[in-house]
């Protein structure tokens, strides 16, 4: 657990303000079809503030999807207390913008239309969100296939849509559940970079899972380390790396040692063959 | 995919090609063969029975019969198949209660109901509807239910995190995944239609297609016999290529191979 006045005394992005969301004390425990307990979150504590971007970095089972889940709604504590500003969270919000590991596109919608889906679900079909939507597209480079349907576009191109999807709500904060972990190498570099250059432009507060430790310390300002049986945060590391990165970013000596830092972490958990 | 075009022409003509070599071999052991026309007409002989049939207007009023009763029971069949499945799907009570019930009357052969109906219905229209309606409407049936159960969970997730409500669910989600399905019920039920027809023609009728077989039976006219198959398989693969035209048009995102038994 990291407290705030610990993280003040480090170097952060000035436009940082108040707490978006608190995470007090959750656990969050699930019944299996055998009638197990297992306990998929326990005394977990996150504050994540505005315009700040948080990276989740941890093996699979660690609880990193249900934390997600929890803050998006779909999923509810076993105990403690999730609070977005001051309100405690009760189910999806409309201000949350969410990305999953897979697009998740209607296929028999265009891309437009499923860009639009938010709007249309309140029954807004006005001319100018329609223009905000093409306005997104095009800063995704996707101008040209506001008309074509998903299945005419790559894997990568769909991530870029479903992410237009999410920042069509206006969100205040963006949940990303590893949206490029499906994605091969390349397609996935190029995304990070895109995502670092839409938060740099929509100054969004993002939530950003992943498995991969160079993406988790590439993109975020601090990186919650998870551990798996039972699913905690095992340490918070701030990235002290200045903005705009880049993926020459990677090649720096301070970039090697946070990665380092964290593999330390899942290297002294993890069982060794001297403790067997 | 550069020469999908020209391999599928290429392929069209390797299949007429063996059609007309079948064709011909099955003339000349006809001719040749000292076959009784009244076991196996020749084709050709099967030809000049058909457009006798069609020229002195023998054929007509049994083809108006037939293609009424398989259209109407498609219809009723579609209709009550989509309105029972859609039922059933969407209120789970309803789900538990009939849909032990629905299986059990799955499993009683139509066709064994075929003279039952009959007595019920008369020997006119209405009996032969009944019968090829009954035997559309499961297949219907089974494909919305399971079409509906096939919606991707992730995407009901995304949804919900998008603040649909269950009827914009519904509507923008669950009932367009579920047609993919229920195109490939409508296939099956379109070729099920014709069968249902002639089944009940077969029991009792005074028209139709069925009809007509059992009378050119009764008089050894074999060749009049294989005119009539001609023109049923002609109604099959026309019903069968207009729900697969349709489907292809609707669910225009799914870019599926050829199903194994119903292509052609």
């Amino acid at each position: 657990m990291l407290t705030s006045s610990l993280s003040a005394s480090r170097e952060r992005p000035s436009n940082q303000g108040q707490t978006l969301i608190t995470i007090q004390n959750v656990e969050k425990k699930f019944v299996t079809h055998s009638g197990d307990i297992v306990t998929a979150l326990s005394n977990v504590n996150l504050d994540i503030r505005e315009n700040e971007f948080v990276s989740v970095v941890g093996p699979s089972g660690c609880g990193k999807t249900t934390l997600l889940r929890i803050l998006a709604g779909l999923s509810w504590v076993t105990s403690g207390v999730v609070k977005f500003e001051r309100d405690t969270l009760q189910g999806p919000r409309s201000d949350v913008g969410i990305v999953f590991q897979q697009a998740l596109l209607l296929p028999w919608n265009t891309v437009l239309d499923n860009v639009l889906l938010s709007p249309h679900l309140k029954n807004d079909r006005s001319e100018s969100t329609r223009r905000r939507a093409e306005g997104l597209l095009s800063f995704m480079g996707l101008a040209e296939f506001t008309r074509r349907y998903p299945f005419e576009l790559s894997g990568g191109m769909q991530q870029r849509v479903a992410i237009c999807r999410a920042l069509m709500r206006e969100p205040k904060i963006l949940l990303m559940d590893e949206p490029f972990g499906a994605l091969d190498a390349m397609t996935r570099e190029s995304l990070n970079v895109e995502l670092m250059r839409v938060c740099a432009e929509e100054k969004k507060t993002v939530l950003f899972i992943t498995h991969s430790i160079p993406e988790a310390v590439l993109l975020g300002d601090r990186v919650v380390v998870m551990s798996p049986r039972p699913g905690r945060i095992s340490e918070i590391i701030d990235v002290d790396i200045a903005r705009p990165r880049s993926l020459k970013t990677m090649a720096d000596t301070r970039f090697g040692e946070i990665c380092d830092q964290i593999r330390t972490i899942f290297g002294s958990e993890a069982p060794t063959a001297s403790a067997l | 995919m550069k020469n999908g075009g020209l391999s599928l022409i290429s392929h069209r003509y390797q299949m007429l090609g063996l059609a007309a070599i079948l064709l011909a071999l099955w003339e000349c052991i006809c001719r040749y063969g000292h076959v009784s026309p009244l076991v196996l007409p020749a084709p050709s002989g099967v030809a000049v029975r058909l457009y006798a049939m069609f020229s002195d207007g023998t054929l007509w009023p049994h083809l108006a019969v037939t293609l009424t009763e398989v259209l109407v029971g498609l219809g009723v069949g579609i209709t009550s198949g989509l309105a029972t499945g859609a039922l059933v799907s969407l209120v789970p009570a309803i789900e538990r209660l009939v849909y032990p019930y629905l299986v059990a009357l799955q499993t009683i052969p139509k066709v064994a109901v075929a003279p039952l109906l009959v007595i019920w219905f008369g020997y006119g229209l209405t009996s032969k509807v009944v019968i090829t309606a009954l035997i559309c409407f499961f297949p219907i049936l089974v494909s919305v239910i399971s079409g509906f159960h096939a919606t991707d969970r992730d995407q009901l997730d995304m949804m919900k995190a998008y603040g649909a409500t269950a009827l914009q669910t519904l509507v923008r989600l669950r009932i367009p995944s579920a047609m993919v399905l229920i195109f490939a019920g409508l296939e099956i039920a379109s070729v099920l239609a014709v069968i249902g027809t002639i089944v009940g023609e077969f029991v009792g009728a005074q028209a139709g297609l069925g009809y007509l077989i059992m009378t050119y039976n009764f008089n050894l006219d074999v060749a009049g016999v294989f005119a009539v198959l001609v023109i049923l398989s002609a109604i099959g693969m026309t019903l069968h290529g207009i729900t697969r035209f349709a489907g292809r048009r609707y669910i225009f995102w799914i870019r599926r191979e050829p199903a194994a038994v119903m292509a052609h």
